[in-house]
């Protein structure tokens, strides 16, 4: 049925211009991408469930204290841990909300915007949390 | 003609003949897979708005023991503990079903993506029953 | 027998300001079919109803369109089965309108014929199938036929205008599972894209409406399993083919 393509995969029908797929090239950035959304959100998943356990589940009550919160962020198997969460969990969540973003059908110029403005938003965020873990482990 | 040309194939389709994001919200006629879309981007855009609440919150520990002991008595609120509820919620469909995904998208579970769907469906609430029982048991604690 | 049935059918027109919906009753057989009905409404009520249709039986691919908010053909779509005592018919989604029941299939076929998959299938119908006396040979056609019904559920494709859509990955797949002398990595090239096969995200809506059995979601993951496999193959062994 309808036309037949020609070589180069034109749609041509009599009188009329020819239809091709020709998705405009979009701004990439190294980590940004379907797959990296899968690697992250499977770091993401081993560690908010270690997280989540060691915070809500194993502590009386659900919640930690002050004194509790600064040996858990002191212990040196943790805050590393801790700090890789921070990094992945913000890089996936961001890289989440720019796909959402981007299915609003945003220009080429405008997607390009929205990443350097959420790789900024991430920055932020990684610097934030550092000084916040920075303060508790050197806290007296 | 360049190999990347913008051609009519890209023009948007007159009024109401594209879904678009709002269309998401339309979920007449959509099948399994399509509430499972749809959830985890609603509960992706859920918990990375939590994750900042979170982080935004967590910024009273550097006030010191009084400040975080203050909002912590608040946090045991039995509201805050559905909050929780909720929160646990968003966190297991949103988990669960990347994992579903991260199988069926490197096409390592395909044939049986259904069945994958609905046993982490029933993964996922059986863990939230036991989450919620074991948040709410604590109302009162502390 | 007869029994009346009122038919919701999305009007539009080129230059209307908007569409709106307009009423029928139709007189229905037990047998009486979606597309019956809207034929029976062009001849004997409106005359300017627009739809777009060929053989009555499943295989132009030319009648899909959304019936009570399912895509479906509206050809084998049963009036009674339907239970509803309204029925509301309305065109695709996820297409240029272009009167009534009937969109722009330009769009669809720009990337559907860029893959250019071959028609007749190197497999068989059943391997094993009994052939009539003097039949040595049994063709089968490729199973989809082109009626956009996966393009119109596909979320990606609701929210991405560029996307290369359900049908023509799903073709894809099938060049590389049957190449029949087509040119394989420019057909992995073009489904090798952000807007390609990496751009759905498993929905599953286009195999569960397909009319025809194609499970072009099940085609999209075994061309991401085999593209990605392909990279990995590359990247231990550079010099290998490409997409092999």
């Amino acid at each position: 049925m309808a036309g037949r393509a020609d070589e180069s995969g034109a749609l041509s029908a009599p009188g009329e211009r020819p239809v091709r797929w020709a998705p405009e090239e979009r701004d990439t950035l190294p980590g940004v991408g379907w797959g990296w959304q899968a690697v992250t959100g499977a770091l993401v998943l081993v560690l908010v469930t270690l997280h989540m356990i060691a915070n809500h589940f194993v502590v009386k009550g659900g919640l930690r204290d002050y004194q509790e919160v600064i040996a858990y962020i002191t212990n040196p198997v943790i805050l590393p841990l801790e700090t890789l969460f921070l990094v992945v969990v913000s890089w996936h969540g961001l890289l989440g909300l720019r796909a959402v973003i981007f299915d609003f059908g945003l220009s080429v110029r405008a997607e390009r915007i929205v990443t350097r403005v959420l790789l900024g938003v991430w920055v932020v965020t990684v610097l934030y949390g550092l000084t916040l873990l920075a303060i508790l482990v050197t806290h007296p | 003609m360049s190999e990347r040309a913008v051609t009519p194939a890209r023009q948007a389709p007159p009024r109401g003949r594209r879904r678009g994001v709002l269309g998401w919200l339309d979920v007449r006629g959509r099948r399994l897979g399509g509430w499972a879309f749809i959830l985890n981007r609603v509960t992706g855009l859920g918990v990375l708005f939590y994750l900042y609440l979170h982080l935004i919150v967590l910024s009273q520990l550097a006030a010191g023991p009084s400040s975080w002991n203050a909002l912590l008595n608040w946090f045991l609120n039995p509201i805050f503990l559905v909050l929780d509820v909720v929160l646990l919620a968003g966190l297991l469909i949103h988990g669960l079903n990347g994992i579903r995904l991260t199988l069926v998208e490197f096409g390592l579970v395909v044939s049986r993506q259904k069945a994958l769907l609905l046993a982490f469906g029933t993964v996922g609430v059986i863990v939230l029953l036991i989450g919620a029982l074991r948040f709410l048991s604590d109302v009162g604690a502390k | 027998m007869g029994e009346t049935v009122t038919f919701r059918v999305h009007r539009y027109k080129q230059g209307d300001a908007a569409p709106h919906q307009d009423t029928f009753q139709v007189e229905t057989e037990p047998r009486t079919t979606v597309l019956d009905a809207l034929t029976a409404i062009r001849r004997t009520q409106d005359p300017s109803l627009t739809l777009r249709h060929s053989c009555f039986h499943a295989s132009c691919g030319t009648c899909a369109m959304k019936v009570n908010g399912r895509e479906v053909l509206a050809c084998v779509t049963n009036v009674r089965e339907l239970g509803t005592a309204e029925v509301v018919v309305e065109p695709l989604e996820n297409a240029p309108l272009v009167s009534d029941l009937v969109v722009e299939m330009a769009p669809f076929f720009a990337r559907y014929n860029a893959i250019d998959r071959p028609l007749v299938r190197e497999s068989e119908l059943v391997p094993g199938a009994q052939r009539a006396p003097g039949v040595e040979r049994a063709l089968r056609y490729e199973d989809c036929i082109e009626c956009g019904i996966c393009v119109s559920v596909c979320p990606i494709a609701g929210t991405d205008p560029d996307y290369l859509g359900p049908a023509a990955l799903a073709a894809a797949d099938r060049v590389r599972e049957e190449p029949r002398g087509r040119d394989l990595p420019f057909v992995l090239s073009l489904a090798d894209d952000p807007h390609g096969v990496w751009r759905c995200h498993a929905a599953f809506e286009c195999t569960e409406a397909c009319p025809s059995n194609v499970d072009p979601a099940g085609h999209i993951m075994q061309l991401r399993r085999a593209l990605i496999g392909g990279r990995l193959r590359r990247l231990f062994a550079p010099r290998a083919e490409v997409g092999r």
